[in-house]
């Protein structure tokens, strides 16, 4: 009760210790459309909701799943407009880095440097945080790698992650059908089943986004054609 | 606060050492020499594409200080830039618009135009008013067809079907006005590149050693670097040489006894030597 007090400024600590606007945050993320990522042994595999506002909506046109560079890509739950900003950012880093170590950036200091963008509109005057959770999926020398970063600014390595609408059903999907030693086309398809868990509707390939990266550590989105034919095995 | 579009810093460039600089050669100061890529850097457009070349001497004066530098830089997967002039200049200024390049490609998914990478280029360099020494011929193959242009130090461009710089490139530019034509197929243009900066490299100091090649297709890019070594290093011996006893005329013969004692303590090694024979040869 006393929380609500507390709850318009982002810079002002709660009584209960916690940043109302933080948890405000992580509601809209709550409230977005169910994505997930599962790492396997020899890759990752992220996959989200396209659901579009209307039929009218040209599907081509929107691209949930983008590239950071070509073996990191990032899907968002929440706001897509937010991620679009944190993505262009990332973008840039990889490039700086790139350009300072001549080196391709390695995923954990990429999430660590989007991480800090997120935290930095959690801590300044005039700003609210950013209402996407991001899950980060890359290849690089230490493997396939899949990282969340929550709008707070703190990120985790997850072997399997949902967020958005239908979390707990996702996780505890993941967390029966999950195996150590899964490849890269057990893991697409487990990410089919767990999107058609709490999936509306009829799925198709128009109406969800997948994004796989391989031990050719190119990070791909599939075209639609390429999902249906998913779909249709996992049937 | 964070900004939405990246805005210019304020103020631009700083001119104080550059009328530091004046001052100094006013006094009679010399410049410390630069590296500079001395260079014969070409290119020209065939039938299917552009062929770029360029050769792989970087001077620091009179001396040679690099004897097989690259030349050729990668700006996109379909545009490549070869870079004469001072080479720091020419490789940052490279590597810069290629890191915007591709930032652009993300942006907006296609795949990069050359027209885009020239203006990058040339707005870069005419801020600069000159002073980054990056002269380039630039030469890709995009959507809209092939393209070849050269870049100057002072930001203006020149859009042509054959381009030499650099110190090399009048006698690079003689066998292009001589042998160029319209419609070549792709091994006549790698031939007259390659003739042309050889050319460059036997007649120009600033040039030498060998030839670097770029073929941009629509969809392949070949980069044949060292394509022609018509300089090759000619080595002393792989054997080796062998001092046999008595080349060197012995002096004196001195035999002298060393002692060596090993003591092992926890925290330190100490020894001296024990046993030896040393023979002074004076």
């Amino acid at each position: 009760m006393g929380d609500s007090q507390y709850s318009f400024s982002l810079t002002t600590f709660s009584p209960s210790g916690k940043l109302v606007q933080i948890e405000h945050a992580l509601m809209a993320v709550g409230s977005g459309q169910t994505s997930l990522g599962i790492k396997a042994t020899n890759g990752v595999v992220v996959a989200t909701e396209k659901k579009l506002p209307s039929i009218l909506v040209d599907e081509t046109s929107v691209q949930k799943i983008q590239l950071v560079t070509p073996n990191i890509g990032v899907v968002y739950s929440g706001m897509g407009p937010d991620s679009r900003v944190l993505v262009r950012k990332s973008r840039k880093q990889a490039q700086q880095y790139f350009r300072l170590y001549k080196e391709t950036i390695p995923v954990t200091q990429l999430v660590r440097e989007t991480a800090a963008v997120m935290q930095e509109f959690t801590q300044s005057g005039g700003v609210r945080p950013f209402g996407v959770s991001l899950l980060i999926a890359g290849y690089d020398d230490n493997g396939p790698q899949l990282y969340q970063v929550d709008p707070s600014g703190s990120y985790f390595s997850w072997k399997a992650s949902a967020m958005g609408k239908n979390v707990s059903n996702a996780k505890t999907f993941l967390e029966k059908r999950y195996t150590e030693d899964m490849e890269l086309e057990d893991a697409i398809h487990t990410a089919i089943l767990t999107l058609k868990e709490g999936f509306e509707g009829q799925i198709s390939g128009k109406n969800i986004e997948i994004g796989i990266i391989g031990t050719d550590r190119q990070f791909r989105v599939l075209s639609s054609s390429e999902i249906d034919d998913y779909l249709a095995e996992v049937e | 606060m964070v900004k939405m579009t990246d805005l210019p810093t304020k103020g631009g460039f700083s001119f104080d050492l550059c009328t530091r600089n004046q001052m100094l050669l006013d006094k009679g100061v010399q410049m410390p020499p630069f590296r500079k890529t001395g260079t014969t850097i070409v290119g020209l457009v065939f039938q299917d594409g552009v062929v770029l070349g360029a050769d792989t001497r970087a001077t620091e004066g009179p001396i040679v200080a690099d004897k097989n530098c690259e030349k050729i830089h990668f700006m996109a997967p379909n545009i490549y830039c070869c870079g004469a002039g001072t080479a720091a200049d020419t490789e940052a200024v490279t590597d810069m618009v290629s890191s915007q390049l591709q930032l652009h490609r993300y942006a907006t998914g296609r795949e990069s135009r050359v027209v885009t990478a020239l203006t990058l280029l040339k707005s870069h360099l005419f801020s600069y008013q000159g002073h980054v020494s990056a002269a380039l011929v630039l030469g890709g193959v995009d959507v809209t067809g092939p393209h070849l242009h050269t870049v100057y130090p002072h930001g203006s461009t020149d859009t042509l079907p054959f381009a030499t710089m650099g110190s090399g490139s009048l006698a690079a530019m003689s066998v292009f006005e001589s042998k160029y034509r319209e419609g070549l197929t792709r091994e006549e243009g790698i031939e007259l590149v390659a003739e042309a900066i050889c050319a460059g490299i036997f007649n120009d100091l600033g040039s030498g050693s060998n030839v670097d090649v770029c073929v941009i297709t629509k969809g392949q890019t070949e980069y044949l670097r060292n394509y022609q070594l018509p300089n090759p290093r000619t080595y002393i011996s792989s054997k080796g040489y062998s001092f046999v006893k008595g080349q060197t005329a012995v002096v004196v013969t001195k035999l002298v006894h060393v002692e060596a004692i090993f003591q092992l303590r926890v925290d330190e090694w100490q020894y001296r030597i024990n046993w030896g024979l040393v023979q002074c040869l004076c």
